[in-house]
């Protein structure tokens, strides 16, 4: 009954007009941010961030706004797959399969329909299982101490490149690159200045959302460069739109599956989005065998992946409200949101912050109507933005990184720093070396240095105490396997994933 | 396939590592006398871990991606060169003219005929700045366009 009080005073927070209209312009924005190729939901979001920022919303307000963009960046994702054959981002990889076909064959209308109807199956149907388990979560994570907190970071860490990572060293090594970044700056509990090198500057640490718009924003811009993807592709006109209640009907037990397993996907750590839609398009394919034509355009095929993958985002919110530990690239980035708000995630923010969490989770609900609304009428739009060839876009894009930079402090210090992240973003791209492990260092990087001080002051400085409970060795065997699981199971994933790329390519 | 990028970079992480670790050793004894965890301890416990990644890296490196051509990694210079000079003229400059001049010369060199490319910096500069200091109400350095 408590969950049903509480979502009551989550629908009061988010009905307000002022977060109405912030969900809204999320919406609006997270579409047209996850229909352009190439930028990701962890790109928008993080562009975001330093606007939402300096325009001195309330914490719940933000938070609405930029969930929205992230649930609306997953539904975007879907349009370039349909009509250009390109994901927006991994994720909406397994929408071209049966998408692209199906625009071919004169359907690009119902396909976008349909992608729109899996994509609000799918988040409602995961928005109701986190609105059912993160309560539990968070009680059940009330009763972890800072050793069991130490491990589940560690496990963070070592799940995060996800069973399909290519290389897990590379993935530690990212993380411990980040977590060093944390450390600079002035020691909150002995107040030792370290690695600040005299820089006024960096007494104060490094400004996480500077690195993240750096690592994002910046980086993406000289991977198109190098890319030399001026021009826009080629696109599927869009034909009348002609769905009837029976094209709606046969989807929805589609729908419905791929939405379930979507969630688990989600909130499993080392799993998400990509891995979620992968499962449910090769699952529904199994299911219907021979009754469907999958990779020729069914309409399954593309209501499946939608459903999953809307289903993982909505499902990795929970790890990130409930534990404080982001699964994903763009729950990391919401979390930085959360962070940098003053606000600590983690099991207390259900009890001290409830008007926020389930604001946000009632702004959910919501803000799939919306969606739905705004993506069945308003596509056409959407792919006019499309046709912006890339050469316009993404200077204006990093422009506005700058400004949103620039406009927190106006410094021109923290623009450059902002930009020599961006090339060691590249850098490490160029060398496989995974971009969210550093960000969730950096972002974790005090919280977890602070639970292992907690830790040994307890046990009066004795180290087996982090391996001492039975919760802890839990979190530790997990850790453990999910470095171990991408070096035995992965290469059997990887290569079926590529086979599905390959297939894209023809 | 050449296997030296992996292995350049783990041999560079890994003199970060040792001087990080090294730099652990050199904080003072904070006051009120040493704890089981003092500053340093997290710093070199991360200093090992980077350590072994970047020894692994080493010894076990993957195979390399390839690297741009010279005439790419040239725009990828002028690309960084003109985000400095971004940073470094946005307030004396003011943000429309050096929106107009960064912006424009990006699309340039990303193949806008360069009339085009330099209206698109000029109308997005002037469009954001509208916004900003009048919407938002966060103003941006107006810079030379200043009267007075």
């Amino acid at each position: 009954m408590d969950t049903l009080h509480y979502l009551s005073l989550g629908f009061g927070v988010a009905l307000q007009p002022e977060n109405l209209m912030f969900a809204l312009m999320g919406c609006f924005i997270g579409t047209l941010i996850g229909a352009l190729p190439g930028l990701g939901p962890a790109n928008g979001v993080a562009i975001l961030i330093p606007l939402a920022f300096t325009l001195g919303l309330k914490p719940e307000t933000a938070l609405i706004m930029l969930t929205a963009v992230y649930a609306g960046a997953m539904y975007g994702g879907r349009i370039s797959s349909i009509l250009l054959n390109i994901p927006g981002d991994e994720p909406a990889m397994m929408t071209c399969l049966d998408g692209y076909p199906m625009a071919r064959k004169g359907k690009a209308a119902e396909a976008l329909a349909i992608s729109a109807i899996a994509s609000f199956m799918g988040s409602l149907i995961a928005t109701v299982g986190l609105i059912l388990l993160a309560p539990l979560l968070a009680r059940f994570a009330l009763t972890f101490g800072p050793a069991e907190y130490f491990a589940l970071f560690v496990l963070a860490f070592a799940t995060l490149g996800g069973i399909t990572g290519k290389n897990p060293m590379k993935t530690l090594m990212a993380a411990a690159i980040g977590l060093i970044i944390a450390t600079v700056g002035i020691d909150l509990s002995t107040g030792t200045q370290r690695y600040t090198f005299n820089v006024l500057e960096l007494y104060e640490g490094v400004d996480f959302i500077i690195a993240i718009v750096g690592l994002f924003a910046v980086s993406e811009l000289l991977f198109f460069i190098e890319e030399k993807a001026g021009k826009g592709r080629e696109m599927i006109k869009i034909n009348p739109l002609k769905l009837n209640w029976r094209d709606i009907t046969s989807i929805f037990p589609t729908t419905v599956r791929g939405g379930v397993l979507g969630f688990i996907a989600g909130v499993l750590p080392g799993a998400g989005a990509s891995l979620g839609s992968f499962i449910t398009y090769t699952l529904e394919k199994k299911i219907l065998g021979k009754k469907g034509y999958f990779g020729e355009g069914d309409p399954r095929g593309v209501a499946a992946p939608e459903a999953g993958n809307n289903g993982a985002s909505s499902g990795a919110l929970v790890p990130m409200l409930t534990l404080g530990v982001p699964g994903s690239g763009t729950t990391a980035v919401l979390l930085a949101m959360l962070v940098s708000l003053n606000i600590t995630p983690g099991p207390l923010m259900f009890t001290q912050n409830a008007d926020l969490v389930w604001g946000v989770i009632a702004a959910l609900l919501v803000g799939n109507f919306m969606l739905l609304l705004l993506n069945i009428p308003l596509v056409g739009v959407f792919v006019k933005i499309l046709s912006v060839p890339p050469m316009y876009l993404l200077p204006i894009v990093t422009m506005v990184a700058f400004v949103g930079i620039y406009s927190i402090s106006h410094s021109t210090f923290d623009l450059y720093f902002m930009i020599a992240f961006g090339v060691a973003g590249y850098i490490l791209r160029k060398l496989e070396i995974p971009l969210v492990p550093v960000i969730l260092g950096l972002l974790l990087g005090p919280e977890m240095e602070k639970n292992l001080r907690h830790a040994m002051q307890i046990s009066d400085g004795d180290w087996s105490i982090l391996w001492s409970s039975g919760l802890s060795i839990g979190l530790w065997l997990v850790a453990i396997i999910g470095l171990l699981m991408p070096v035995i199971v992965g290469p059997i994933l990887r290569k079926r994933m590529q086979a599905a790329k390959a297939k894209i390519g023809d | 396939m050449s296997k030296l990028n992996d292995r350049v970079f783990g041999l560079v992480m890994l003199v970060i590592a040792v001087a990080y670790f090294y730099g652990a050793t050199q904080f003072p004894v904070p006051f009120g006398g040493s704890e089981a965890v003092g500053p340093e301890t997290f710093p070199k416990i991360l200093g090992v871990v980077l350590a072994i990644c970047s020894l692994y890296m080493i010894v076990k490196p993957d195979s390399d991606n390839h690297w741009p051509a010279l005439r790419t990694f040239a725009e990828l210079g002028i690309a960084v060169v003109v985000l400095v000079l971004y940073a470094l003229l946005l307030e004396p400059l003011g943000f429309i003219l050096a929106t107009m001049l960064a912006v424009g010369t990006l699309c340039w060199r990303m193949g806008a005929k360069p009339l085009k490319a330099y209206l698109t910096g000029l109308i997005s500069g002037a469009v954001v700045f509208v916004l900003f200091t009048y919407g938002l109400e966060l103003p941006l350095p107006l810079g030379l366009l200043e009267l007075n």
